[in-house]
């Protein structure tokens, strides 16, 4: 057998199309990530002993499982509780919880290297907490994490095409029932992982851009 | 909602296996991965521009494609070029392949990182070569070797269980096993998680002791006052 380009090109196009629901899924998952990340951080540093015990129980679980295993928990256990979901709002929810823990990780190194005289001098002036969250760490904190948090994105987008698994009709879920059509697997796979490729590079290319226009904003 | 032991009780053999075979999968693609993470990580220093183009198209598109769609077209691309595998053999080929890139990069930082004439000062001190590298060189290239190893590994061991979806009957896939018979997805899950984590810890622990005993562990400890580690840290206790 050889590798038909012409069967690459032909189905490229139903690809592309369903690479956007990928795109969709991953950031939708970025900005719920994000925004757990952030708030399960504030709430970790306000040192509640029993919130900070669970939320390092999460962690370690969270860490220590795979994400299809997740995956598979929010898709076919929660229904077991009541919670009937449909595959992409399990898979989206899976994700996100996964990531938001990765995300804190990511923050409690980045809190580590901000240096402690920032917070003394904003509390010097008087500043409430909450403005000295908003206004002196958190600006700081999200400049120091960018590339890790530019890497955790791509690993986002790597994350939804485990959602084929549970039905979420994506590109490897497109690329799988074209296949199953045409008889050349080989050719629709390098499709799939064309649109990952591409996606990808995209975003850490944007990454790099948003890099060197806060070191120039700082300038 | 109740937990159903018996059904474990049932069909705890089924997911030893598979944790076994687990265990074997990852064991075998940490050592092919390593030797090719490493073997990518010395290319990447070699100074000729097609040979670090070469590096660097492999760790891209090895790093930017979700490993479920590396293992797919291993899967179907072998037989495309003649050759046929179990399908035990091709996961583990293509867990081998992805954790490579990652392992190359991890490599490439620890050499990089080491900084200039370090050989040199220990023979000029009056150590032998063997020596200098065992004392200097290695133990430097180590610290900033092991710590990400380990976090990569345990990504491993994580990204294994999708080698269910081409049939390998390893942890995950039994899990799917047992849910199918049984039609208890909670069940089966909660003990699957459990061997997961039970084996994330096991390793992390391994390698934190493997860390103590060569002596490379690094305690840093970041003095705070306790306003700013109020804010800045995220432990329990506020640092001092």
């Amino acid at each position: 057998m050889s590798f038909q380009v012409a069967t690459l090109m032909s189905v490229l196009p139903a690809l592309i199309e369903a690479a956007l629901v990928n795109l969709r899924l991953a950031a939708i998952v970025v900005v719920l990530a994000v925004l757990g990340g952030t708030g399960l951080t504030v709430l970790r540093a306000m040192k509640i002993g029993v919130v900070n015990g669970l939320i390092g129980v999460m962690i370690s679980f969270i860490r220590g499982t795979p994400l299809l295993i997740q995956i598979f928990i929010f898709y076919y256990v929660a229904p077991a509780f009541g919670l009937d979901l449909r595959p992409e709002v399990a898979g989206v929810a899976a994700l996100s919880l996964n990531s938001a823990i990765f995300i804190t990780e990511i923050m409690r190194a980045g809190l580590q290297s901000i240096p402690p005289g920032q917070v003394e001098a904003a509390s010097a002036l008087a500043l409430s907490r909450r403005a000295i969250w908003l206004a002196v760490v958190l600006p700081q904190l999200f400049r120091r994490i960018l590339p890790v948090l530019v890497n955790e994105v791509t690993i986002i987008v790597k994350g939804t095409a485990l959602l084929s698994v549970i039905t979420v009709v994506d590109v490897l879920r497109t690329a799988q029932q074209i296949a199953s059509a045409s008889y050349r697997p080989f050719e629709t796979l390098v499709g799939a992982a064309l649109c990952f490729l591409a996606i990808n590079l995209a975003v850490m290319a944007a990454g790099r851009l948003l890099e060197r226009r806060m070191a120039d904003a700082r300038a | 909602m109740r937990f159903d032991i018996g059904i474990l009780a049932q069909y705890w053999p089924i997911l030893l296996q598979g944790a076994w075979l687990t265990v074997r999968i990852c064991l075998t693609a940490f050592v092919v991965g390593y030797a090719l993470g490493i073997l990518v990580a010395l290319l990447s220093l070699v100074p000729s521009r097609i040979v670090q183009a070469l590096v660097a198209v492999y760790l891209a598109v090895l790093r930017a494609i979700p490993f479920i769609i590396i293992l797919f077209l291993v899967y179907y691309g072998l037989p495309f070029a003649g050759v046929r595998f179990p399908a035990v053999v091709t996961g583990t080929v293509a867990l081998s392949l992805f954790a490579s890139a990652y392992y190359a990069e991890i490599g490439r930082a620890a050499i990089v990182a080491l900084p200039r004439g370090q050989f040199e000062s220990a023979r000029v001190v009056g150590m032998s070569p063997l020596q200098a590298m065992r004392h200097i060189v290695f133990p430097q290239i180590l610290r900033g070797l092991v710590p990400p190893s380990v976090n990569m590994t345990l990504t491993m061991v994580k990204e294994s269980s999708v080698l269910s979806s081409i049939t390998v009957a390893e942890l995950t896939y039994q899990s799917l096993v047992v849910q199918g018979n049984t039609f208890a997805p909670f069940e089966a899950f909660a003990a699957v998680t459990l061997i997961y984590w039970a084996i994330a810890i096991l390793v992390a622990r391994a390698a934190a002791l493997f860390e103590a005993r060569t002596g490379v562990a690094e305690r840093q400890d970041v003095e705070r006052s306790a306003l700013a580690a109020s804010f800045l840290s995220l432990d329990r206790r506020p640092a001092r």
